[in-house]
């Protein structure tokens, strides 16, 4: 049979030839791991779509308008250097708000997650170290879901009887992951996070690319530390000079991440800081191409003596 | 700047957001020409060549070039005005 992401790339290819050559490039690197998972991803996501009289090309078609966003936005931070959009209200309006624009968006983003190379060895990076800390995790909380990938990769990995709670602000976000996972193990809440409490401590906190959505990333993650047990794990990810329209807090180096990180309290376990592009860091660092940064990251007990 | 001129200045630009010392241009050049320029690098060249001639494209001009010589032309537009 043949793999879904080939339809995929071939689609692209012939919809958008320039953007098709740039996907191609990815395809020499990817492994048999990458389309096991990606066959089993878009299996799922398919039947999601058809679920909602929606197919593949509907999906191409919502991918090639977030190229357009993004594209759009990289002139833009290219010739200016900043992100168009610096508060919250403004995403909201622009983006979240608009219900006929979250909907390419968010799938979009989910086509995304197999069609980025960054966005694959990421989500790789989590999988493969996840299993290491399965034996203290009796508390999971996602913050910010997604489409949901995360989590169920880590209702996969860790033990049967660990509590799993989301809190994500997008009840689109919520949908869609509850149609991805279909576990009554995971309690969902449509919340902001800093109206989130909980009398329980959670042992392994997983914050996916919501850094650069929020003005105040220092504050974001006091309140993650707050949640986090004391022994527990911290996974983030976020991206340095990321241009997209509901970005609004610019990281410009993997050292600047690192900063904030160590600022809220946190020593940095494990991490890796991937290039969207097969370029060198140098070429990169030039021409402002960004980076997707991941860490595992644990309370630095120090920091508070 | 006569269109010749353009075409070397745009030449260089490629050369060195491309990263290709042996990149030859002509205004029949095509993305399908240069295996480098792909939909990143395209967003790469239009900033570059905007710094370099200190001028602005539309949105619409950057999607409708078709070949080196239609980007050439758009910049001679600019800098006649």
């Amino acid at each position: 049979m043949e793999h879904p992401v080939n339809y995929i790339y071939n689609k692209i290819a012939e919809l958008n030839p320039m953007h098709g050559k740039k996907l191609k490039k990815n395809i020499a690197f990817f492994d048999d791991r990458y389309y096991e998972l990606a066959d089993t991803f878009f299996e799922k996501y398919t039947g999601i779509l058809k679920a909602q009289n929606k197919n593949l090309d509907y999906a191409i078609d919502c991918y090639l308008q977030l190229i357009a966003d993004v594209n759009a936005e990289t002139i833009e931070f290219l010739r200016s250097g900043k992100y168009s959009s610096t508060t919250f209200e403004e995403v909201n309006q622009r983006v979240y708000a608009r219900p006929e624009i979250m909907e390419y968006y968010m799938h979009g983003l989910i086509m995304s997650q197999f069609l980025w190379k960054h966005h694959y060895q990421i989500v790789d990076f989590f999988i493969s170290k996840l299993p290491s800390y399965k034996g203290e995790t009796k508390n999971y909380l996602e913050i910010g879901a997604g489409h949901g990938f995360y989590l169920s990769k880590a209702l996969e990995i860790l033990d049967d009887k660990t509590c799993f709670t989301v809190v994500d602000i997008s009840e689109t976000s919520i949908a869609l992951a509850k149609d991805f996972i279909k576990d009554d193990r995971v309690e969902f809440n449509l919340q902001n996070i800093y109206d989130y409490n909980s009398d329980k401590k959670f042992d392994f906190i997983t914050l996916g690319e919501v850094l650069e959505h929020v003005e105040n990333p220092l504050q974001l993650l006091a309140k993650v530390n707050d949640l986090l047990s004391e022994d527990g794990v911290l996974f983030l990810t976020t991206p340095t000079n990321a241009p997209a329209i509901d970005h609004i807090y610019l990281f410009e180096s993997a050292d600047f991440i690192r900063d904030v990180i160590h600022v809220a309290g946190f020593k940095i376990e494990k991490e890796v800081d991937l290039l969207t592009e097969d370029v060198s860091p140098e070429r990169a660092a030039k021409l402002k191409i960004a980076t997707l940064y991941g860490a595992f990251v644990k309370k630095d007990k120090a920091a508070y003596l | 700047m006569d269109r010749n001129e353009i075409l070397n200045t745009v030449n260089n630009v490629f050369i060195d957001v491309l990263d290709d010392d042996n990149l030859v241009l002509s205004e029949a050049t095509t993305a399908n020409d240069v295996e480098e320029w792909d939909s990143l690098n395209h967003i790469q060249l239009v900033v570059a060549i905007e710094r370099q001639f200190k001028i602005r494209f539309a949105s619409q001009e950057i999607l409708s070039w078709q070949n080196v010589g239609e980007m050439v032309d758009s910049i001679a537009e600019k800098l006649n005005q």
